[in-house]
């Protein structure tokens, strides 16, 4: 076989391989809880936040587990920590201190 | 009285006044670094305060709580009795014994160790009444004293007794210290009965004296518990900067700053490292708090906080993201530390304020919808608050009271609230929150109304204290109702069932709301204590401050809570807060209703 | 008075094992707490997945219950196991009721939905539960003669929710909304049915058919979304917040109707029976069989069994099932201990 030397690589597949996990390892470490989520969207259904602008906690867990930080990182940070979500959350997520974690993550203050 | 040594002077004050000259230099540079750490205009304060009448109250602060310990008192009479007898008792006994080298070794005044061991250096030749009084008063607080150490040692093994649960675990520096204290008043006894018979004694030296026979005579034995007296002494002195006895001194000038109006601006410097050495460890905060029910938590009480943020440790951020906010050890403390205050301050210094980013708000009009006629000026706005919209029977209830009461209201958030930002300021947030207050602020000063009617006592207290709105007046809905109750716009008929009414934090502690919601009750059911007053109400468990609390330990502090709610048995739980009956409703096995739906379910 | 086995409730479960026990020709006392038997399946119209009358169901486990001697109205205030062999029960009327062994087949109770507060059950008229609208259908009356042009269901009220201290899933909520769904575009065919669910349990033979007939024969829309709040705007109705996961934007939706699927939690009014019979409970508080797998009508008590949905969720068929092999291991065990 002769080696042809070109190949179309994919962009749009979320490549499970090779994504950067550093800060879901982190948030699992820290509470744990995050391992937890269903996706039922009831976080982004009632938060304040979603009402005006693209925040969307569940997704932002979808991201960091797909290892995409800083687009989760950039989607939560119109939150205002209201805390409607923790306490919509079948599952006993404790949603707000992820959130805060995730920003101190990027702060680099101290996680 | 004669002078027994020529000089004044013995070898064996030189620890003891070691001791006290380096308490000094330490107190000195501590002072002078606080006050250095204040601002200008705290600074004029203060100089104001010492210099007018507020003096007065100073000094009778200093009396009550520093050497009497009235709060402690309130609390538990033994724990008073114990804290009381040795702090008004020793300061006595200084006291008395200074006044006894002016009346009598008026030449050695001002001599550093020779009040404290003036029964060494005197001599009494014959029996004259002079120095009997002041003998007897000496040995009578030296008894106090006394009695007050035997108390705390029996507080390490019992301290059910004296109305604690738990007592503070002591580090290394504590325990030092409080050895060498507790080994300084028998050894006083001890000293000042071995010389009773030479410089005179009363009923306590003089009793032992006579005891020890033949070993009172002996110098040697003399000398050597004259210098255990010192070194004891000396070794309190030098440990005390590191030990929870630093609140001795600092709480004096607690009270002068405090006195002066000033409060905590850092979670360390300034005024706050005043409150933070005046915390005694009493361990008072440990048992209020609510955390300490789900077992290991107790760890992240305030004392043990306070105990980080002096050490400067990393980890004191971590325990004040722990803490629930509910101010109840803010309450109960007897030196008045507003630990609640020096945890937010903490987290306002860690929070990540670049991040967060509200730009969105700003491009929303304001929209304010109105059941009234829109050219009226609608007299009451109302916010339901993100917690609400969780809970609507409360609105619902509420909608029925005042549409029965004829009231003109709106709704302001209907369909969906920007958050009130108290959330995100008890998370360290409060530059960040200004955003909100500002959206908020618009959308209300635009509706033009003239009361803002709130139903959750968190949104409550934040718009009371972070808002200006321009004389609207702000009102919580337990508040509310009572006011048409007075003005009888709505009537009620009282049932004949039993209620206990639940005090949220951020209503009761939180913005000294007790007694209207209480009369609303009152009105409508029978109301029954809990076993709590109305200003130890145990948190319901769901507050946000907390960042890390799991579900179940939230759980076991609302158990707890409902445990001592309805140790009257009541029939119902009534909660004035849309999280506290959350809470309670999930645990509760009793009816759990808001204020809003008991009044509505006994109108007329 | 004197039996073989005592079998506390007379549902399905406890009537199938009844029939079937007494077939064995022995002395079989069946009690009732309710006036009538036949407990939850009374209030049913028709069954899934094919539409079967649960009233037929009933009638047949009726006709088949032998020489049991049923008492209604009645239940047990008290039970005790004396020595080995024996157990002695006294109902709330005062009779006393010697056995040598219990099955408890006491079933279920549906989550009153008022607990999910933002949902308001209890507050707005046109929120109801499953059961209220079977209840309809089987009156006959539907959703009201004004055909309604939007409704919705909420799959999981009550369910797979640690917020009020249920992490169970009920299993039957999924195939009954889908059915229900069915049975109102049948009413109303103009009608636009929505059904907002966090997962679709189609587990069972036939459930899956019936899904894809709801898709593509009734058009009835299924959102991938949990609903967190529920509202009532100023004309009465209902407001519907959701976030709809697959286009990862929260929903909004005004309805006329909306119908909570409540989920099947233990009866824990019942919880002084298994005391005083030291059952061991599960945390869901459904009572845990010897063993999940063989002996699951047995319990760690000899002599006491324990069948139908009183150990969890069930179909109706696995009700029936269970109870017949119930029945046979009770006969088993009378003859043990006849033969000493």
């Amino acid at each position: 076989m002769v080696d042809f030397g070109f190949k179309l690589s994919s962009s749009n597949r979320i490549d499970l391989d090779s994504c950067d996990s550093d800060l879901f390892l982190k948030l699992k470490a820290e509470s744990g809880t995050i391992k937890q989520c269903i996706a039922c969207g009831s976080c982004a259904s009632s938060c304040s936040a979603a009402n005006f602008t693209g925040v969307n906690f569940r997704k932002t867990i979808l991201l960091i587990e797909r290892g995409k930080n800083e687009e989760a990182k950039e989607l939560i940070k119109g939150c205002m920590l209201c805390g409607k979500c923790t306490l919509v959350c079948p599952r006993g997520i404790n949603t707000r201190e992820i959130i805060l974690s995730i920003n101190q993550y990027y702060k680099k203050e101290r996680f | 009285m004669k002078e027994r040594i020529i000089f004044g002077y013995d070898p064996f004050v030189i620890p003891f006044t070691l001791g006290v000259i380096f308490i000094l230099l330490y107190l000195g540079t501590g002072t002078v670094r606080i006050l250095l750490n204040l601002k200008r205009e705290e600074a004029l304060n203060l100089l104001s305060s010492i210099f007018s009448v507020k003096l007065f109250k100073t000094f009778k602060d200093i009396l009550f709580n520093v050497l009497l310990h009235i709060k402690i008192f309130k609390r538990n009479i033994l724990l008073g009795y114990m804290h009381a007898s040795i702090a008004f008792g020793w300061f006595m006994l200084i006291f008395i014994g200074h006044i006894e080298v002016i009346l009598y070794t008026p030449q050695r005044n001002g001599v550093i160790y020779y009040p404290v061991f003036f029964r060494y250096f005197v001599m009494e030749t014959s029996q004259t009444l002079r120095g009997a009084f002041f003998f007897f008063l000496m040995d009578l607080f030296l008894l106090i004293v006394l009695s007050g150490v035997a108390l705390a040692i029996y507080k390490r093994f019992r301290s059910v007794r004296l109305g604690m649960k738990r007592t503070t675990r002591l580090k290394t520096g504590d325990k030092i210290a409080l050895w060498s204290l507790w080994m300084i008043f028998p050894l006083r006894l001890l000293a000042e009965s071995f010389t009773a018979d030479i410089s005179g004694g009363s009923f306590l030296t003089s009793t032992i004296n006579n005891l020890l026979g033949e070993f009172a005579e002996s110098t040697l034995y003399m000398d050597t518990i004259w210098w255990a007296y010192s070194c004891a002494l000396a070794l309190f002195l030098f440990a005390l900067p590191f030990s929870r006895y630093m609140h001795i001194p600092t709480e004096i000038l607690l009270i002068f700053l405090r006195n002066a109006g000033i409060k905590s601006t850092s979670s360390r410097d300034g005024f706050a490292e005043s409150e933070i050495y005046s915390c005694s460890s009493c361990g008072i905060c440990i048992d209020a708090c609510p955390m300490s029910v789900s077992g290991n938590k107790s760890e992240y009480t305030s004392v043990y906080l306070l105990r980080k943020l002096r050490r400067r440790r990393q980890d004191s951020l971590f325990m004040a993201e722990q803490c629930l906010m509910c101010g109840k050890c803010v309450e109960l403390c007897p030196v008045e530390i507003d630990s609640c205050r020096l945890k937010l301050l903490k987290k306002r210094e860690n929070f990540p304020n670049k991040i967060f980013d509200y730009d969105y708000l700003g491009k929303r009009e304001p929209v304010v919808e109105s059941r009234a006629n829109l050219e009226k000026k609608s007299k009451v706005l109302y916010y339901a608050g993100c917690m609400t919209h969780l809970t609507p029977q409360i609105y619902k209830s509420l909608f029925n009271i005042m549409d029965r009461a004829k009231i003109e209201y709106s709704f302001m958030d209907r369909d969906g609230s920007i958050c009130c930002g108290r959330p995100l300021i008890l998370s360290g947030g409060e530059n960040t929150a200004k955003d909100l207050v500002e959206a908020n602020s618009k959308i209300i000063l635009s509706s033009n109304a003239d009361i803002l009617l709130l139903s959750c006592p968190i949104c409550f207290k934040v718009f009371n204290e972070n808002y200006n709105l321009n004389g609207v007046k702000v009102m919580h809905h337990s508040q509310y109702i009572n006011l048409l109750i007075k003005e009888e716009k709505i009537k009620l008929k009282k049932g004949d069932f039993s209620v206990v009414y639940h005090d949220p934090c951020d209503l009761g502690r939180g913005s000294l709301v007790y007694t209207e919601p209480r009369e609303v009750i009152s009105a409508v059911a029978i109301l029954k204590d809990s076993s709590n007053l109305p200003n130890e109400s145990i948190c319901c468990g769901g507050s946000l401050a907390s960042r890390r609390f799991t579900q179940s330990e939230r759980d076991s502090v609302t158990l707890h809570s409902l445990e001592k709610l309805n140790v009257n048995n009541p029939q119902k739980l009534v909660t004035s807060c849309p999280l506290c009956l959350k809470s309670f409703a999930k645990l509760n096995k009793r009816e759990t209703l808001d204020i809003a739906q008991l009044v509505e379910n006994q109108m007329i | 008075m004197e039996g073989d086995v005592l079998i506390i409730g007379g549902g399905p479960a406890g009537m199938e094992t009844a029939s079937r026990i007494s077939d064995f020709k022995r002395n079989v006392i069946l009690v009732e707490k309710e006036r009538e038997l036949g407990g939850h399946i009374l209030k049913w119209d028709r069954l899934f997945p094919d539409g079967i009358l649960a009233s037929d169901i009933t009638k047949d486990l009726k006709a088949s219950l032998g020489n049991t001697k049923v008492i209604l109205g009645s239940y047990l205030a008290s039970i005790e196991k004396r020595d080995d062999y024996h157990f002695v029960a006294q109902l709330s009327s005062g009779e006393i009721i010697r056995c040598s062994s219990v099955v408890l087949a006491t079933g279920f109770k549906l989550f009153p939905a008022q607990k999910k507060q933002e949902y308001g059950y209890g507050l707005y008229d046109r929120v109801i539960t499953n059961e209220d609208l079977e209840t309809r259908f089987k009156k006959s009356e539907g959703l009201g003669k004004e055909a309604p042009k939007r409704v919705g269901f909420v799959h999981c009220v009550g369910s797979r929710d640690e917020k009020i201290c249920n992490k169970q899933c009920s299993k039957l909520c999924c195939i009954t909304a889908v059915k229900q769904a069915i049975e109102l575009k049948q009413l109303y065919p103009d009608a636009e049915i929505f059904c907002f669910y966090m997962d679709l349990r189609m587990y069972g033979r036939g459930y899956e058919d019936l899904y894809l007939e709801a898709q593509s024969k009734y058009g009835i829309r299924f959102i991938r979304g949990r609903v967190s709040e529920i509202s009532q705007d100023q004309s009465g109705l209902v407001i519907v917040k959701a976030e709809d996961t697959l286009a990862s934007r929260p929903l909004k939706i005004t309805l006329d109707w909306v119908i909570l699927m409540a989920g099947i939690i233990s009866e824990r009014e019942n919880d002084y029976l298994t005391q005083q019979l030291s059952l061991q409970l599960g945390e869901d508080g459904f009572i845990n069989s010897l063993d999940p797998i063989i002996k699951t009508d047995q319990t760690n008590i000899p002599g006491v069994f324990v069948t139908g949905s009183a150990t969890g969720p069930k179909t109706l068929p696995e009700v029936l099932s269970e109870a017949r092999s119930t029945a046979l291991t009770v006969n088993e065990y009378l003859n043990k201990i006849k033969n000493g």
